[in-house]
């Protein structure tokens, strides 16, 4: 190799690190802090209603399944159909360690949460390992989801079946008092957002965006897309893991509903799919928005799921790669025109 | 010395023989062209190199070290980097950008930063005649351009071989001319090992110093391109071609 190239890019690595990973800070920091200044006004607002900040920590729950679907699909294209599931395993999970063996809250959480990110890395590396390609991702994982949908009709005397259980743990704690539940949740989503922003600018958003371009091109610039695509998915299914277990503890009940695949999966899929897959503030804009126009429409009765259809068959038309990737491209040939 | 070492190399696709048993070895810093009839096999060898594919039997060994089972991205950190036939360029990706993941992941080094990536990937591009493309969408790239960046990708992660696969086919004769020397420079510049799949004839005389010619996943003849090109067997494979591989 001639002296050329080696001395070139030695001499930028030194100085270039750190000037970028200051860069990326701010770059992650800023939004993440504007979105928690503008969701911590939220109870100003809504703080009277018991009901409706019961619907705020729902949507902010939402909000982290889109993220962490996002990483999962979005940056490593693996369809996981089983976001439900895996929020059910840190939800069923932490409360039945914490009500039934009787562990501490926060070791419940924790425990819940590792199970989750263990069993949304094992699916990953079965799907790596045959190498599935998405449709056959899709199916393992919504198969999996059933599975555990079924599982929880039918260990019924621990979960309490179809019906559910109220949660003796955390009850009288803020855990279950109005407003605390909120800001427990909004600083876990903030988390989120700063963790996947700060791995989508690193090595990691590199890898990501080579193996959603093209996989064999990734390998063969080398790049292990298994271990990114495995890691990916245990990191998606912790948090997953956890904002199911955070849900669980402030609404103080668990049901298959809470976590089932139409109530959970279906409408994260849209979710992101309105905010724009792949991009870094589309997950958390998607999540919000539909929790509102749920929220709207419920006023409208059994018209509620024809409008909801009539909406997503509108967006894959006019906006089929989402909103705030059409957004950043009309910002973009603006500046470019002017 | 060898630098790459193929032994006893079969691969079958089901019941169909594609490399029957080819031995091989690859001097540190030649220039090796592969030619030979279409559905000889040579792709393959280059796939099974890189480990796109898996032999069914034989071993591969690079620099005295066995890879016959290594994953393509290791085999791309120990220093093999492949440019296909068809170009792969990341579509979301700029220019320099797609030659930068080269230099990022290229590799074993995993503190290689952005910043120094992205600079590595500028000298490359400048080194293959693409700098004043950086910021292009590969979309406005023609096939030649197209191959050029992945070539740009390829030594972004300063490999010591380089396998090229028919990465001259359908270029206009400037382009061929500019091809040429630019394989020419990387081995005699960088002191890369290449080996080449063509079947541009002129080309091979001209820059390959050594030829090894594929028939039905055989090695049925290997010398200079000259001894090669008159030998009765490589005639025969290549049948009406004869007269105008002689000529070359």
């Amino acid at each position: 190799m001639t002296d050329r190239f080696s001395q070139a890019s030695g001499t930028s690595a030194v100085g270039g690190v750190e000037r970028r990973s200051t860069r990326s800070w701010s770059g992650v920091a800023w939004p993440t802090l504007g979105v928690g200044a503008i969701l911590a006004l939220v109870p100003l607002w809504l703080g009277d209603s018991r009901v409706m900040m019961g619907i705020a920590v729902l949507g902010l729950a939402f909000a982290a399944y889109t993220i962490a679907f996002n990483l999962i699909f979005g940056s490593t294209g693996q369809l996981f159909l089983c976001v439900g599931a895996l929020a059910g395993i840190g939800g069923y999970g932490g409360a039945i360690l914490a009500d039934v063996v009787g562990l501490p809250i926060v070791v419940s959480i924790a425990l819940s949460t590792s199970a989750a990110a263990l069993a949304g890395g094992l699916l990953s590396w079965v799907a790596v390992r045959r190498s599935l390609g998405v449709i056959f991702t899709g199916i393992v994982t919504l198969i999996f989801a059933l599975t555990f949908e079924n599982l929880l009709l039918g260990l019924g005397e621990l979960t309490g079946g179809e019906s559910g259980f109220l949660m003796e743990a955390g009850r009288g704690t803020f855990l279950r008092s109005q407003i605390p539940p909120y800001y427990l949740m909004l600083g876990m989503v903030l988390l989120t957002l700063f963790v996947y922003g700060s791995l989508r600018r690193s090595r990691f958003g590199w890898a990501f965006r080579a193996l959603r371009d093209d996989e064999v091109a990734a390998e063969l610039a080398g790049i292990d897309v298994a271990r990114y695509r495995i890691f990916a998915a245990t990191i998606g299914a912790a948090i997953l893991g956890l904002a199911g277990a955070l849900l669980a503890f402030t609404e103080g009940r668990v049901s298959p509903t809470t976590f089932g695949f139409a109530e959970v999966d279906v409408v994260v899929l849209v979710m992101l799919a309105f905010g724009g897959i792949g991009s870094f503030l589309g997950p958390i804009l998607g999540a919000l928005t539909f929790t509102v126009i749920d929220e709207l429409l419920v006023e409208v009765g059994q018209l509620r799921v024809f409008i909801y259809g009539a909406l997503v068959i509108a967006l894959f038309l006019w906006l089929p790669r989402g909103v705030v990737p059409a957004l950043d491209d009309l910002l973009r040939r603006r500046r470019a025109g002017s | 010395m060898a630098i790459l070492d193929l032994e006893g190399i079969e691969k079958r696709f089901g019941g169909l023989k594609v490399i029957d048993g080819v031995t091989l070895e690859v001097d540190d810093g030649e220039i090796l062209a592969v030619v030979g009839p279409n559905g000889a096999g040579k792709s393959t060898i280059l796939k099974l190199i890189v480990g796109l594919e898996q032999p069914t039997r034989g071993s591969i060994r690079f620099q005295g070290r066995d890879i016959t089972h290594l994953p393509t991205h290791r085999v791309r950190h120990l220093g093999i980097a492949m440019v296909e036939q068809t170009p792969r360029p990341f579509p979301t990706m700029t220019v320099l950008e797609n030659v930068a993941v080269g230099a990022l992941f290229g590799s074993p080094d995993t503190r290689t930063g952005e910043e120094a990536a992205l600079a590595a990937g500028e000298e490359m591009l400048a080194f293959v005649g693409l700098a004043d493309r950086r910021d292009d969408h590969i979309d406005n790239l023609n096939l030649h351009e197209q191959r050029f960046l992945e070539l740009a990708r390829a030594l972004a992660g300063r490999p010591r071989l380089l396998l090229l696969d028919e990465v001259m086919a359908g270029l206009n004769e400037s382009e061929l001319r500019s091809s040429i020397d630019l394989v020419r420079t990387i081995r005699d510049e960088l002191g890369i090992t290449v080996i080449w799949i063509e079947h541009v004839m002129g080309a091979v005389v001209e820059l390959a110093e050594r030829v090894v010619v594929l028939d039905f996943g055989r090695i049925i003849a290997d010398g200079t391109p000259h001894t090669v090109m008159r030998d009765p067997h490589v005639i025969e494979a290549y049948l009406g071609a004869a007269e105008g591989i002689v000529d070359a």
